[in-house]
């Protein structure tokens, strides 16, 4: 039997929520613009270094750049997407090419402007919380409380504008039924462009996280992309849900790996992969059955 | 037969006609090919260019090469995305690594040939392995399904240290400079002759009833499978074929050209440099995919040669100097990839009249 | 079989000699049924026509027949054999070949080179033997070559042998499919509207051309096409389709003349 070990629960949640916040864009997009978006990964990159410039260079508070990296993370995947990927109308094969080439410019910019050395947010709270090891025995970092908070609200913000805004509500009806939402007076390149924003911001998001739990470094985001296409197919490719649902399940194998048996630890990514694998052969449409939510 | 005839006729006149029966796209290359050469022998004989290290640079191409034929067997002929490329050849690599080096974990130190024969044999178990349940995945589905893969045998390699030493690699690799006196002529003859072999036996394959089905399947499965094609078996084999001759690439890169291997060797990127080599050449002609492994090296060096020559010029040295080439080399394809894309090029070479056994041309009245 | 069905005037409800039977045929796509135990025969040496309204199942029956689709229940048998559940390509090796509605273009090919690709089973399509006896090889490609050579001047197609695949047009594209198809040497062909989109004098062509396959090399056609005038001159008997079930069977008088004909294509406009 394995035990139940509440600091690899802990571990897990800070790890999923990276993840959810990456694999919410890459779903987004693999739905509507019916293609893999190999870039997304460094999209995240794009909004670590983001955030780290308008901290660290230009001396703003935190909370002001995280804000600011997500900003930069849709105006970047908006300005991607007309420039590079609308302009093409090829199949999905060519623009998932093409988007590997978006990948190596967005990597290239941030290596030519902050080079290839790993660097980390000065912000503190590296300590483990007190409270946290005596009530519940776990180290967890403010830091760590801080990401998965953020998390919470920006999932739960996404969540009330999908089901309550007309935005939302057609959002979801253009994954449903692109032909139908056109007809039916929907202006699908709003949804499309709305679409970008949300998972370019979500993206940024996730990058600043990543950096501040681990290293910021230019080819941090394409290191999860595959982690990323773990959690969008088990998820369901399309499903909103399905990809919150996928990233916390794939975030949280990544970090219990230790719990599992016969499995060596330094193998969670490959288990990752393997699950990933796995899905695509037995229900390409994921296990939460596909598009049936936004 | 024309050839006959103009044969009789002058040189000069025979070879005017061999020139006007090419193909527009053939003339290009041959310029381009031509004057690139000329550039090439020029900064040689000038001395900007060491004599050494276009054999290195060549040899390099040839290494390429053979990992863009494979390629073009898959992808190419019948049109299976594969994103493991780099994988295949570690495993290449690996395999000749780990049982021929003196410093080689597993103490074995048998002759190369050895090692061409685990080679050969694991990456097509592997290959079979990752096929099997892969092959009938839609494109974008096997294109995840393949990187993931690599990235596996990536993780693999790093962590059975018993077997590959882990991130420090194995170095001490049985190399031609150990044999040779000048081991950059040899190496570089011993690849030139191995894609020989390698694009011979590829252009047999294409050209016969085997290479027809692949190219049927490529435009029409349901169509091959109404024929009463066994098109599993096709692709299959098709896959199997291509993955061996990157193994093979691995095995000519640890004896011929580094005798050291480490897993940063395996990085993804070197997989987007053959995909890039082979739509630049040409996807389906094993002409466009020499061609296509020549420019992988070009686009590989070029940044770097430049900002060289560039340092030397004194008004502008200090903000070259500020150029990281690594990040120049990555946009430069990163550019290049989005502009094949967008511009649907069919590549330097496509195969046109090149993959039609060439009796099927003919008039016969 | 339920008689009802059959009941066409003179019809003889047992076939003498049938070469293809589907046998209560059965196929639903997420609730709707494509094909509703569908039985019928096609008689050796026939020409039998598939038709009914859009939507009958038709594509649906042919995709059955030669294995694209998996039956969920019923049987087909070629001859004596059942070959339900066989992959396209075992079926297709055993003399059934079909052809599609829209041929897609084969890159890189010729029309002589797109008709050597048909037989299954060449010598050339295993690698070895390419190195092993290639003389072999290319003395059965010579051959096909004869074959190839023949038949396109049999569609009196000769002019279009060095043409690229991709650039015929689309009447073009359907002699040459029926060309590879006869590369094959079938028993059975079943041919998914052979003259949809191409123009009246090549339609009449076509139709000739069919009836002489049929008769001088004694080729069996099942064939689907909407075209009613051209099916009725060239098919006999008729097979009516609708809502995946066979409505009637029988000759073309008797088929036109059926009211249970009229209310399913009446029925199908009215939809």
């Amino acid at each position: 039997m394995v035990d139940f070990d509440p600091q690899l629960v802990a571990d897990g949640l800070v790890y999923s929520s990276i993840i959810v916040l990456g694999s919410i864009g890459l779903s987004l997009v693999y739905d509507i613009a019916d293609f893999p978006n190999f870039a997304h990964g460094d999209l995240m990159a794009v909004g670590a270094f983001g955030a780290l410039a308008v901290h660290g260079s230009l001396g703003f508070p935190f909370p002001v750049a995280v804000v600011t990296g997500m900003v930069i993370g849709a105006v970047v995947a908006v300005l991607t997407n007309r420039v590079v990927f609308e302009p093409m109308d090829a199949g999905p094969l060519e623009l998932l090419i093409a988007s590997i080439g978006v990948a190596l410019i967005y990597r290239a910019a941030l290596m030519q402007r902050f080079g290839t050395e790993s660097q980390s947010y000065d912000v503190g709270g590296q300590a483990p919380i007190d409270a946290a090891q005596e009530t519940l025995g776990i180290a967890i970092n403010v830091r760590a409380v801080a990401i998965i908070a953020v998390t919470l609200v920006l999932v739960g913000a996404l969540h009330a504008m999908l089901q309550y805004t007309s935005l939302g509500r057609q959002m979801r009806a253009t994954s449903a039924n692109p032909s139908l939402a056109r007809v039916s007076g929907i202006r699908t390149d709003r949804v499309v462009t709305a679409m970008w924003v949300i998972g370019g911001a979500l993206a940024a998001a996730g990058g600043v996280f990543l950096g501040l739990h681990t290293l910021i470094r230019p080819r941090m985001g394409f290191d999860i992309l595959l982690v990323l296409f773990a959690a969008v197919i088990l998820g369901g490719i399309g499903s909103v849900y399905g990809a919150m649902a996928g990233g916390l399940v794939i975030g949280m194998v990544h970090e219990l790996t230790p719990a599992i048996p016969v499995v060596p630890t330094r193998y969670n990514t490959a288990i990752a992969f393997v699950i990933m694998i796995l899905i695509l052969l037995v229900q390409p449409s994921g296990i939460a059955g596909g598009k049936t939510s936004a | 037969m024309t050839d006959g005839q103009s044969f009789l006729q002058s040189p000069i006149g025979a070879t005017r006609g061999w020139w006007d029966d090419l193909e527009t796209e053939e003339r290009n290359t041959i310029v381009g090919l031509a004057v690139f050469g000329g550039l090439l022998l020029a900064a040689t004989a000038v001395g900007i260019l060491n004599p050494t290290y276009l054999l290195y640079l060549l040899t390099l191409a040839g290494m390429f090469t053979l990992m863009t034929l494979g390629l073009n067997v898959q992808w190419g002929y019948t049109g299976l995305v594969n994103f493991s490329v780099i994988a295949f050849w570690g495993i290449g690599a690996y395999s000749a690594a780990m049982v021929t080096a003196e410093r080689s974990p597993l103490g074995w130190e048998l002759h190369p040939v050895w090692g061409v024969v685990v080679a050969v044999v694991a990456s097509a178990l592997l290959a079979t392995l990752i096929a099997v349940p892969t092959l009938r995945l839609r494109a974008d589905y096997l294109a995840i399904a393949t990187l993931g893969f690599a990235e596996i045998v990536r993780m693999v390699i790093n962590n059975e240290r018993a077997y590959t030493n882990g991130s420090a690699g194995i170095p001490g690799i049985p190399s031609v400079a150990e044999w040779v006196e000048s081991p950059d002529l040899v190496s570089f003859l011993t690849i030139a002759l191995l894609v020989a072999v390698v694009y011979l036996v590829l252009r047999r394959a294409q050209l016969s009833p085997w290479g027809r089905v692949q190219r049927t399947i490529r435009a029409d499965e349901d169509l091959a499978q109404a024929l009463g094609k066994n098109t599993f078996r096709f692709k299959l084999q098709s896959f199997v074929l291509g993955s061996v001759i990157m193994a093979l690439a691995g095995v000519a890169y640890v004896h011929l050209i580094t005798p050291l291997i480490t897993p940063t060797g395996l990085e993804p990127i070197r997989t987007f440099y053959v995909w890039i080599g082979i739509i630049l050449g040409g996807s389906g002609s094993n002409r466009g995919a020499v061609v296509g492994g020549l420019t992988i090296v070009a686009i590989r060096q070029a940044p770097s040669f430049i900002r060289n020559q560039l340092l030397n010029v004194p008004a502008i040295a200090p903000y070259v100097s500020e150029i990281n080439v690594g990040a120049l080399r990555l946009f430069l394809v990163g550019v290049l990839v989005i502009l094949i894309v967008r511009y649907r090029s069919s590549g330097l070479l496509p195969p046109k009249r090149e993959h039609i056994w060439s009796k099927t041309l003919e008039d016969r009245s | 079989m339920n008689e009802s069905e059959l009941d066409y005037e003179g019809g003889d409800l047992q076939k003498e000699d049938p070469l293809l039977r589907v046998e209560d045929l059965r196929k639903t796509f997420g609730g709707v049924v494509a094909a509703d135990d569908a039985t019928f025969a096609v008689e050796r040496g026939s020409i039998t026509g598939l038709i009914g309204p859009n939507g009958a199942g038709k594509s649906t029956l042919f995709n059955l027949i030669s294995g694209f689709y998996e039956p969920d229940g019923g049987a087909v048998y070629l001859g004596d054999e059942e070959i339900t559940g066989m992959r396209p390509d075992q079926i297709a090796q055993k003399g059934l070949i079909r052809t599609f509605q829209t041929p897609r273009k084969l890159e890189g090919m010729t029309v002589r080179e797109s008709l050597l690709v048909a037989p299954a089973g060449q010598r050339g399509e295993s690698l070895l033997p390419l190195w092993t006896s290639p003389s072999s090889v290319t003395a059965q490609e010579d051959e096909l070559l004869d074959r190839a050579e023949d038949l396109l001047s049999f569609f009196e197609i000769d002019h279009l042998a060095t043409e690229p695949s991709p650039e015929l047009s689309g009447g073009q594209l359907k002699l040459v499919e029926l060309a590879r198809a006869m590369m094959t040497d079938p028993d059975v062909l079943l041919l998914d509207e052979p003259v949809a989109g191409v123009n009246p004098v090549l339609e009449e062509k076509l139709a000739e051309h069919i009836r002489r396959l049929n008769e001088e090399q004694g080729v069996t056609v099942l064939l689907i096409e909407h075209d009613m005038e051209f099916i009725m001159d060239l098919a006999d008997p008729i097979v009516v389709l609708d809502q995946g079930r066979v409505l009637v069977e029988g000759t073309p008088e008797a088929v036109r003349t059926d009211d249970r004909v009229v209310d399913a294509y009446l029925g199908g406009v009215a939809e």
